[in-house]
């Protein structure tokens, strides 16, 4: 029951950085920004891996981005995925989630896969949307927010997270898609070795002509999609701010704390 | 019939999703021509529930079919793609919720069709779509923009938009043939599971003191239960340290945890994700402890400390000592 697993990765930028609009208003600014894997990818090939491990089979990393993402798809080898496959699209925004959709599905379509994951949703665009319109795009049944994954003779059976603490779990047939959560399993560190090993292992690239197109602008859309304007984000309310030194914060907390009377005497 | 807008009400066990009165509202708001917003509610002896929907002064449409009994992704592409190609709508508008985003792509990707996910408001202008989004950690707002003789399918993020409220009078309820191939149907229904029974249940708790990744490593958090002791709170957590078990899922605020409506809501080190938030924002008083001036959590907080939570906490327990 060897099973050929596709992972989605993504790199995004920290999201724990400060960012700052680009003067044509279209982009962040860029430079010097420190990109690592997407959260919820993380948890994805960790599934994946383990999936393998348990069952056999292949872990094939695919990720849409331009050269940067080669050390994210490194360190997926050094943690066990057997090949990586960069799809070279090097918008360096690739705001349009479709777009990105239509050819990630291409790709995946000139690949076996019995499997297919992703992160439930990305820490920069946040639209939850990639897994979903793949699983569209290509036919497959796909399951959301999946928090466990069990394999059976000829199916799935995973739980998927809803709001609230419920889950609701289902049974579907391969191949098929899934979007994992954040927090599914525990994810790996890579060994030395496997490191060492991963630096030299090739990243297989595929570019427009490798899909039939003769330009990744040839996808085929069923729409115009267009940024208008970034800009900083103008806050609906905004606490009143308290900076200084620790201790007079201290003091102002404590007081504030006595005042409304949460402080136990 | 073509035009207007179709709103896809979601439901659980008999109750309809806070969210979907939202959509209702976005949608009204959008005043578009012709035929107007219709709701659609698909699932299984769900005329009552259609018959409820109709008092917030919306047309309704109701689905029933045997295999919509329980949300799959799959019978809900089928039988929602029947009603969009009858009805040919400018915009399907679904919640940004687990089953909102579990469908909405899913369909866009099926029926080839434009999606925009997550967004915070909408508006329609001269043929296209504009979009508000919050991007990058909620730190970037976006406005993007969607142009297509097609219909557009829309998931708006819950809380973005005030519910609708109860009109005078009833609109119009009417059911519409669906048809499913059952071979089709390939996601199968098992079970629902439900959450554990709590150790403290967190939506009665008047003061509650959240730890989020700021308090770096797990023994810190007794810093962060001292400090909810001496203030009479119970501790809480955004998902990142439920995810990590520090402190049991049923300790988790947020979208996928419990909604809390405390007196006080003390949030040490959480940079605010919009799952968080979700489950925080109506609190009474809203504390948050943070480094990042920049940090999402100090647009719902009152008051907010930058600082680090970790030099902060002793300090403000010292003085409390003091007294």
């Amino acid at each position: 029951m060897a099973l050929n697993l596709v992972v989605c990765l993504k790199q995004v930028p920290n999201p724990d950085l400060q960012f700052q609009v680009a003067p044509d208003g279209k982009d962040i600014k860029r430079e010097g920004l420190n990109y690592k894997v997407n959260g919820a990818d993380e948890y994805a090939l960790e599934e994946a891996v383990r999936l393998k491990e348990k069952h056999g089979g292949r872990v094939v990393v695919l990720t849409l981005g331009p050269k940067r993402t080669e050390p994210m798809l490194r360190e997926a080898l050094a943690k066990g995925a057997d090949e990586a496959v960069r799809v070279a699209y090097d918008d360096p925004a690739a705001f349009d989630v479709g777009k990105n959709a239509r050819i990630l599905a291409a790709a995946i379509r000139t690949l076996p896969h019995d499997l297919v994951l992703t992160g439930v949703q990305s820490d920069d665009y946040a639209y939850s949307a990639t897994g979903g319109l793949v699983a569209g795009l290509l036919g497959l049944p796909h399951a959301s927010v999946v928090t466990r994954v069990a394999v059976h003779d000829g199916d799935l059976e995973v739980a998927c997270e809803l709001e609230g603490g419920l889950e609701r779990v289902v049974a579907l047939p391969r191949p098929a898609l899934l979007t994992i959560q954040f927090g599914a399993n525990t994810p790996r560190y890579a060994p030395l070795p496997a490191i060492m090993k991963a630096a030299r292992q090739p990243i297989k690239e595929i570019g427009p002509a490798a899909l039939g197109l003769p330009g990744w602008d040839a996808i085929p859309l069923p729409y115009a999609f267009g940024v208008v304007r970034l800009s900083p984000p103008v806050a609906k309310g905004h606490a009143e701010m308290i900076t200084g030194p620790i201790p007079e914060q201290a003091k102002k907390l404590a007081q504030l704390l006595r005042e409304k009377g949460f402080v136990r005497r | 019939m073509a035009g207007g807008i179709l709103v896809i009400a979601e439901h659980l066990d008999g109750k309809v999703a806070p969210s979907t009165l939202e959509l209702i509202a976005a949608a009204t708001s959008l005043r578009v021509e012709r035929h107007g917003v219709r709701l659609v509610v698909f699932g299984h002896g769900v005329k009552e529930l259609a018959d409820h929907l109709a008092g917030y002064t919306v047309d309704v449409l109701v689905a029933e079919h045997p295999l919509l009994a329980e949300y799959t992704g799959d019978a809900y592409v089928q039988a929602v793609r029947g009603i969009v190609e009858s009805t040919n709508p400018r915009l399907v508008l679904i919640a940004h919720t687990a089953q909102g985003y579990d469908l909405a792509p899913a369909l866009a990707g099926a029926m080839d069709l434009p999606v925009l996910t997550n967004c915070l408001a909408i508006d329609l202008q001269e043929g296209r779509l504009v979009a508000a989004r919050r991007i990058l950690n909620e730190k970037v707002h976006v406005e993007v923009e969607v142009r297509s003789d097609r219909p557009i399918v829309v998931t708006m993020r819950p809380g973005a938009t005030p519910p609708q409220g109860t009109g005078r009078g009833t609109m119009s309820v009417t059911e519409v043939p669906v048809s499913i191939d059952p071979a089709a149907v390939r996601v199968k229904f098992v079970r629902m599971e439900r959450p554990e029974v709590a150790d403290i249940d967190l939506s009665s708790a008047d003061v509650i003191v959240s730890a989020g990744r700021g308090i770096q490593k797990k023994e810190n958090l007794r810093l962060v239960e001292e400090f909810a002791k001496a203030i009479g709170g119970v501790v809480g957590a955004s998902r990142p340290l439920t995810d990590l078990e520090w402190l049991p899922k049923t300790r988790q605020v947020g979208q996928s945890g419990k909604t809390v409506r405390p007196k006080l809501y003390v949030a040490c080190g959480i940079s605010g994700a919009m799952q968080h938030i979700a489950g925080m924002k109506d609190a009474g008083l809203i504390l948050a402890i943070n480094t990042d001036p920049t940090a999402p959590i100090f647009e719902v907080a009152h008051v907010g400390f930058v600082a680090n939570v970790l030099e902060l906490l002793p300090a403000v327990l010292k003085e409390l000592k003091a007294g």
